[in-house]
């Protein structure tokens, strides 16, 4: 094991993003709404050492309730369309909703009409636009670096 | 074929040792085809007219057939005689009784997760029967990010249906694309010259290598053992940094193309992407070695979610679910359309089947992923094509070994343009196997046997 934790400490010292000048957080609620699973796979590597962006505050939360942001991936299918709303409903106010990748944009979506009824702005008030197919992990850092204190990164 | 010789066909087969490879419907649902392969890589469709709209089940026969006819009886309306009860699978209007397996008994209860799961995980609802901690049952309702995409392409070309195949999944996208273009290739009697089998070898083990790695740092998750997760998730993002210097995309978007690749790399790209991938394996092996002996995370895997070789065979398991089990089941093994010459199906010595089998196998399959990476990765690589070599048919079949398992796809053509894509992915073989596998075992243990088997959810939705 302390093989693994001198890897992790090498490997932290090439750390991929600048840290933000002042602190905060922001505790997101993930929903997929019909992706391809790309977006997740990206997502997930946030955690990874090469991002590790719990260090800036950034950090998953199991429940809407305990949500600041709404991180909705897919073209939003007709069977998700109502899980998602009662995401939304639970979360406490401030709230805000991030489109995260091409889908959910509407954005070359493939798929019958009645299975889909996206793009998510059609449904949520879309607040962030992250576009990709999917985002890189670094693309999802910066745009969500950015929510917590606006301005360059 | 009339009903009763379409089941005495599919009986005879079976005896024969041919195993069940996926069904699907004609899109009018007027026909059903049953795929069939055997052990040397060979297929055979055998097909049923529906007679008003019902033709047999061979649940009976293949329980493995399963989930392809709850699919066929809902997305084209086809009854299946003789499988009861025929439960919705993709329908997600029915009462929950309609739904689920009756489970009845003192101090018997249910726990609902999802559509929505506490992490970054797909959407997906299981519905866990249980009595105190002990799982007696699961019913699985996937079908939340059903998309349509058989339904949707439809009509298109045969070169623009390649999108709904490989955008199926983005952790199978080359996978899936493969199958696709093997399915398309052998309707047009193409067959892949030897740099188009290389190219595409090199793509599928690549999408391995990540797809390991990161099943890996998944089951670390699991079991909340941060170093590992840390680790291999490290890995995973250096495998798909090499994707994206290879191809331009971290997932392999944009390489698989019908007939054709246009891959192109210089000598020494090349051999720069052989020595990373030479330093993955060395990190790699570090990682499981640590790993191996960490008493608390050991101690979590041995008899948890078993699978043996009787049940894998009997539900249809796949890819190293199956393999875990014991059975050296694997389609590089005959894949005249690919690089894999001298492929041999590796197992776990303790193929118990269980958590620990399945992790095990995914950590001897990277060692051969590294191999033969290792091995294509040498000279340049340029664009390529199939030539014309056998006789062009209506219906093409193409199968390929995804990190998840047999992935196989069926493309009925009229001309150039798609009558009907059937895509059944390993998830789709593999979903009902973790239903089986978490009976009998404890609650708080279900996490860890899912990220054993690591599905896409995306791939079975489609």
């Amino acid at each position: 094991m302390l093989t693994l934790l001198r890897d992790l400490r090498r490997l932290r010292q090439h750390l991929d993003v600048a840290p933000p000048e002042r602190a905060a957080s922001l505790a997101i609620r993930h929903v997929d709404a019909g992706s391809c699973n790309g977006c997740e796979h990206e997502l997930t590597l946030l955690s990874s050492p090469h991002y590790d962006l719990q260090r800036f505050g950034l950090g998953i939360v199991a429940s809407p309730r305990h949500a600041d942001v709404l991180l909705v991936t897919g073209p939003v299918t007709s069977r998700m369309l109502e899980p998602l709303r009662v995401a939304y409903a639970a979360m406490p106010e401030p709230r805000r909703v991030v489109a995260l990748g091409d889908c959910s944009l509407g954005c070359n979506v493939l798929g019958t009409a009645g299975a889909i009824v996206g793009p998510l702005d059609d449904i949520l008030p879309v607040d962030l636009r992250i576009p990709g197919c999917p985002p890189t992990p670094e693309v999802i850092a910066h745009a969500l670096l950015g929510l917590i204190s606006p301005g360059p990164h | 074929m009339i009903e009763q010789s379409y089941r005495e066909e599919i009986f005879r087969a079976r005896a024969e040792g041919w195993h069940f490879a996926g069904l699907h419907a004609t899109s009018n649902g007027a026909r059903v085809r049953t795929l069939l392969a055997d052990s040397s890589g060979a297929t055979r469709l055998e097909t049923v007219g529906a007679r008003d709209g019902v033709v047999p089940s061979i649940v009976d026969l293949f329980p493995a057939a399963g989930w392809d006819e709850r699919e066929a009886h809902d997305l084209q309306g086809v009854d299946f005689a003789g499988h009861e009860p025929l439960r919705p699978l993709v329908d997600h209007d029915p009462q929950l009784d309609r739904w689920t397996v009756p489970v009845r008994g003192y101090g018997a209860y249910q726990v609902a997760v999802g559509p929505i799961h506490a992490g970054i995980i797909e959407s997906g609802h299981f519905r866990l029967h249980v009595v105190g901690e002990r799982i007696l049952h699961l019913d699985a309702r996937l079908f939340y990010k059903h998309r349509g995409l058989e339904r949707a392409a439809e009509g298109h070309t045969l070169e623009e249906g390649l999108a709904y195949a490989t955008r199926a999944c983005a952790a199978c996208a080359v996978a899936n694309g493969v199958a696709y273009a093997h399915a398309c290739e052998d309707a047009l009697g193409l067959t892949p010259h030897v740099e188009l089998a290389r190219v595409r070898s090199i793509l599928l083990e690549l999408e391995r290598m990540w797809s390991h790695l990161n099943d890996l740092a998944a089951v670390c998750s699991g079991v909340g053992l941060a170093a590992g997760n840390t680790h291999f998730a490290g890995l995973t993002e250096r495998a798909r940094r090499l994707n994206a210097k290879l191809t331009g995309h971290r997932f392999l978007f944009g390489t698989v193309h019908v007939g054709r690749s246009e891959l192109t790399l210089h000598r020494d790209d090349v051999r720069a992407a052989a020595d990373e991938v030479s330093t993955l394996r060395t990190d790699a092996r570090r990682g499981w070695r640590e790993l191996r002996f960490n008493r608390s995370f050991q101690d979590r895997l041995p008899g948890i979610g078993v699978v043996d070789a009787a049940a894998a065979t009997r539900l249809g398991a796949v890819g190293p679910a199956a393999r875990a089990a014991g059975l050296a089941d694997d389609l590089r093994r005959s894949s005249p359309r690919l690089a894999y010459d001298g492929f041999d199906p590796v197992i776990p010595e303790r193929a118990a089947g269980d958590v620990q089998a399945r992790i095990e196998q995914r950590t001897l399959e990277l060692e051969q992923t590294f191999e033969i990476l290792e091995r294509l990765l040498d000279g340049r690589i340029g664009p390529a094509t199939a030539t014309p070599g056998t006789p062009k048919q209506l219906i093409g079949i193409g199968r390929v070994e995804s990190p998840r398992g047999a992935t196989t796809c069926v493309v009925e053509r009229r001309d150039d343009r798609i009558e009907r894509l059937r895509l059944r992915a390993g998830s789709y073989a593999n979903w009902p196997v973790v239903a089986y596998a978490a009976a009998d075992n404890l609650l708080p243990d279900f996490p860890l046997i899912n990220k054993s088997f690591e599905l896409c959810y995306a791939c079975a939705d489609r």
